[in-house]
């Protein structure tokens, strides 16, 4: 599946990286960025898509 | 005791009055339970505070949907106004006081990204080790003074206070013996002027003082760090750039003032009222000792449960409409966590203490937004590894008394729970 990051939108709360830490990382920006260009559908990844506390995660048309 | 909403009386209820904040929860929960239903965004007005007028007032909101819609729209619900007082402060105190929780984006985001990495799950997992050897120490300590004590002790003072002030000052780096002062400060500027903890006749000014005397332990800190850098978190603050600027010496020590007051009073209140619920609800205390498997659900259950920031402020930039309520710019909106966090719309049987509770979409660390906790992993892991070993090493650990509660609407908060170690004679 394929994940759309908008670093702009994200304050690096690390919720994703809780989630799911083989896909999202937050470096040392202070943003998250994609560890897996395609990382496999395990429920994880869609929960920290959906649960980003500022919308900066989305699923890419037809995931 | 049981105490049904339609037996509350909501005329007797002012949420700006922090003696009504330390009614038992079952009575505060029953009138925040008639608002949600009834009044969803009801109007109070602010209280006094010395030297500040009173401003025109605010509307609570008690629904979990209207408190996400808010706090998801930082642009139309700011913070840069004030999130953690009622009345609009001076921009220059609420900054010192609330840092980053006071400020919007673009200049939140630059600063919170300073920090935000020293705060995620990979990176406190190296921190671990001195979680569990801080809460080892607090925990033979506690048990010392209970031998020494016939078995009585406090769950306040010996073992819920110690743990995150412990923890919050090993990643500053702050010296063991700042320490003391740096606790009995933070009790001030988070007492919300609960008279028990303030010596001073004027609460302005003790709460001056207190955020001054932190102030300047930063600033001796920073200097020290800046010429003598180490592994901590004050060295990150006075070395990173954030596009090639660096943090200015009042951004530093308001920072430092928001993880010590943020740090030490919630994950306090967290672990005092976690041992509170689990003596109220023996069988999910068993439930929980016996399988370290619900470690996970049952910290976030504690947070739910005792939501101990109440609540933070939003202010409306311009004009609009929110769950069928009009408002005006300007408009001040309370978002009550604890309310919220057992809207029955999102969670089921809300009043019930469930630590296999899952989902659990609590708010306990804030709503959607930018805002959300800073400080999130580093209190399920210091809750987490608290309650473990409470289990392990203090299993006889019996809570014997109400408890003595802060007076605060801001902070849900103890000052005092009775607790004696059964197996001391």
């Amino acid at each position: 599946m394929r994940v759309a990051v908008e670093r702009e939108r994200c304050v690096g709360s690390g919720q994703c990286e809780l989630l799911a830490p083989d896909v999202f990382e937050v470096d040392d920006d202070g943003a998250v960025r994609l560890l897996q260009d395609d990382p496999a559908d395990d429920g994880a990844v869609r929960d920290a898509v959906q649960q980003c506390p500022t919308g900066a995660l989305a699923l890419l048309d037809g995931d | 005791m049981t105490v049904a909403p339609e037996d509350v009386d909501l005329s007797t209820v002012d949420l700006s009055d922090r003696d009504w904040w330390a009614r038992p929860p079952q009575e505060r929960h029953a009138a925040l339970d008639r608002l949600r239903a009834e009044r969803p965004f009801a109007f109070f007005a602010e209280p006094d505070l010395p030297g500040i007028p009173a401003g025109p007032g605010y509307h609570a909101v008690t629904r979990y949907a209207d408190l996400e819609t808010i706090s998801s729209q930082p642009g139309l619900f700011c913070s840069g106004r004030g999130a953690v007082s009622m009345q609009d402060v001076p921009a220059e105190l609420h900054e010192f006081y609330g840092s980053l929780i006071s400020m919007d984006d673009p200049r939140h985001a630059k600063i919170r990204r300073i920090v935000s990495k020293t705060f995620t799950p990979r990176m406190l997992e190296r921190t671990l080790d001195s979680v569990r050897a801080v809460v080892d120490d607090v925990l033979a300590r506690a048990r010392v003074t209970a031998e020494a004590h016939g078995g009585v002790l406090d769950v306040v003072p010996d073992l819920a206070a110690p743990i995150p002030l412990r923890v919050i000052c090993d990643m500053m780096g702050v010296p063991e013996e700042d320490r003391s002062r740096v606790l009995a400060c933070s009790n001030i500027v988070l007492s919300g002027g609960d008279p028990d903890l303030i010596e001073d006749d004027d609460p302005l000014t003790a709460f001056l003082t207190a955020g001054m005397e932190m102030a300047a332990l930063m600033e001796r800190l920073a200097a020290e760090r800046l010429a003598d850098p180490r592994e901590d978190l004050t060295t990150a603050l006075v070395t990173t750039e954030v596009d090639g600027e660096r943090l200015t010496s009042q951004e530093i020590a308001s920072f430092f003032i928001l993880l010590l007051v943020a740090g030490n009073e919630t994950t306090r209140n967290a672990i005092s009222q976690g041992l509170l619920a689990l003596s109220e609800w023996p069988e999910e205390r068993a439930r929980w000792a016996a399988d370290p498997s619900l470690d996970r659900t049952a910290v976030e259950e504690v947070v739910r449960w005792v939501s101990p920031v109440t609540w933070m402020r939003r202010t409306a930039t311009r004009d609009g409409e929110v769950g069928g309520h009009r408002f005006t710019a300007g408009e001040k909106f309370l978002l009550f966590y604890n309310a919220a966090n057992r809207d029955p719309a999102v969670f089921a049987d809300p009043q019930r203490f469930d630590v296999g509770r899952d989902p659990n979409p609590h708010v306990g660390f804030g709503s959607r937004g930018p805002h959300f906790c800073l400080g999130a992993h580093l209190a399920r892991r210091e809750l987490q590894v608290t309650f473990r070993a409470l289990f392990d090493q203090l299993p006889d650990l019996e809570v014997t008394g109400p408890p003595d509660r802060l007076r605060s609407s801001f902070v849900n908060g103890l000052k005092h729970l009775p607790a004696r170690l059964t197996g001391v004679r």
